[in-house]
């Protein structure tokens, strides 16, 4: 449709596209922490007893991005749903305009008035449109803040990988190596989902 | 938006056109409505951008909820791209277009409005007591293209066939067809790519009875203009970029 879009619908699309953007690149990163937790797995069984305290670490870093990966999944899904509300929004919005402008050009004509019930109604499912879109957002931030969490977590686990890291001898370089990088991933997801929540955060009560 | 009534019998033709708020890099179009006592058909109701002034015109003639029936000639935007919004603000319509174009023209958005699939052999229309035929113009433009003819008013409303570019705020009517000619000429030479159709749609025309051909863009030919128009037409070779 060649209709203008007015600014605010156009940095809903904008707001809503880049979710799925931001949230692919942390499926990476979350899949590289995976990885190195897998690799940290091998040497600290290497180590032995001296990476002792490293094992448990290791575990739960994998576990933590496992869970990682598939809220990102599950938080798509949703980013998919609020690009089609986004869509039906604008072309609701765009028919009440459209229908707005009828009212106002046919004044005086013998059947104006039964414009109204479509303005009517097209004003209510634009409005339904607009509520359902900010409930869905505020689940989405929700759902960003729990992945937030995992990240701040992660960053305090391998501050402790760091430490452990330390008393492991021969193995300190490779562990702490370990550590740097699941802190570096941790960090690039914070970031990241930080970016969408404040894309987001700007439609939860406008 | 102008309104001019170009039949008034049992029922009433009227022309939509004109459009003064038209922005002026889209092309001019004619839009028709036929009236019956209860329901209302509209044809080649036209592109997004002239949807409101369109409604607000069709609001002199007839309410809402009685506007039934839409019908396409053919895909082009500027026939029917106004669908997505027609669908928002009528309730329980009929689309008329042309089988072949359904999946694309759902494009425009037809949710609520019923795609009423024309067959390639053409069919009818039903208003109250009015029955209005659907005649087959294939490959004039479109590969799936139709005219409507209503044998009662003797109006052919002939979409993109018989159309002229003209400057803004030219008359409804043509008033000296030897002059018209250079207004249809590279349109019909352009747009029209057959001469095996075009040979074709004549021979059907031919068998008409028609007072009025009334295009999508352009002028209106009446009386004796309509069988100048086919022989003019007849005699052109079009199809003319290859
Ligand atoms: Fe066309
Ligand atoms: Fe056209």
């Amino acid at each position: 449709m060649s209709l203008n879009m007015n600014n605010q619908t156009k940095s809903q699309f904008v707001a809503v596209a880049s979710i799925t953007s931001e949230l692919s690149a942390v499926m990476v990163v979350a899949k590289e922490i995976s990885l190195a937790a897998a690799n940290a797995k091998a040497i600290a069984f290497r180590a032995g007893d001296k990476a002792k305290g490293f094992q448990p670490i290791t575990d739960f870093i994998n576990e933590l991005a496992k869970e990682t990966i598939e809220l990102v999944t599950s938080i798509n899904v949703y980013a998919l749903s609020l690009y089609q509300l986004t869509v039906n929004e604008y072309r609701k919005t765009v028919a009440y305009n459209k229908f707005e402008q009828v009212t106002k050009m046919s004044e005086g004509a013998a059947y104006a008035q039964s414009m109204q019930a479509p303005l009517a109604h097209a004003q209510l499912s634009m409005q339904l449109c607009q509520r359902q879109f900010k409930r869905d957002v505020k689940q989405l931030l929700d759902q960003l803040e729990a992945v937030m969490h995992h990240a701040r977590a992660a960053r305090v686990i391998a501050a402790n990988s760091r430490i452990e890291a330390s008393q492991a001898g021969e193995y300190l370089q490779s562990l702490q190596a370990v550590a740097e990088s699941v802190d570096k991933a941790a960090h690039t997801i914070h970031d990241n989902v930080q970016r969408c929540r404040i894309a987001l955060s700007l439609y939860r009560n406008s | 938006m102008k309104m001019t009534k170009i039949y008034e019998g049992s029922h009433q033709w009227i022309m939509f056109g004109r459009d003064e708020h038209k922005p002026a890099n889209i092309i001019d179009s004619n839009q028709y409505a036929v009236r019956t006592a209860n329901r209302c058909l509209l044809m080649e109701p036209g592109g997004s951008e002239l949807f409101a002034p369109m409604m607000a015109a069709v609001l002199h003639h007839a309410p809402v909820e009685q506007i039934t029936d839409l019908f396409a000639s053919h895909q082009d935007p500027d026939v029917i791209s106004s669908l997505g919004l027609w669908d928002q603000a009528l309730s329980s319509a009929k689309l008329h277009a042309p089988a072949l174009w359904e999946s694309f023209l759902r494009h425009f958005g037809c949710e609520s409005i019923e795609y009423v699939p024309i067959p390639d052999n053409g069919g009818t229309i039903k208003l109250d007591s009015v029955e209005l035929q659907l005649i087959p113009a294939h490959y004039l433009h479109s590969s799936g293209n139709f005219h409507v003819y209503d044998p009662q008013a003797k109006i052919l409303m002939s979409g993109d066939v018989g159309a002229a570019l003209e400057a803004p705020g030219a008359p409804m009517f043509v008033e000296n067809f030897d002059s018209h000619i250079e207004k249809m000429r590279y349109f019909h030479q352009r747009w029209m790519p057959s001469n095996q159709a075009k040979r074709a749609w004549i021979e059907r025309v031919r068998n008409l009875d028609i007072d009025i051909l009334a295009p999508q863009h352009g002028r209106i030919f009446k009386g004796d203009d309509v069988k100048r128009f086919l022989d003019w037409f007849d005699t052109l070779q079009v199809g003319t970029a290859v």
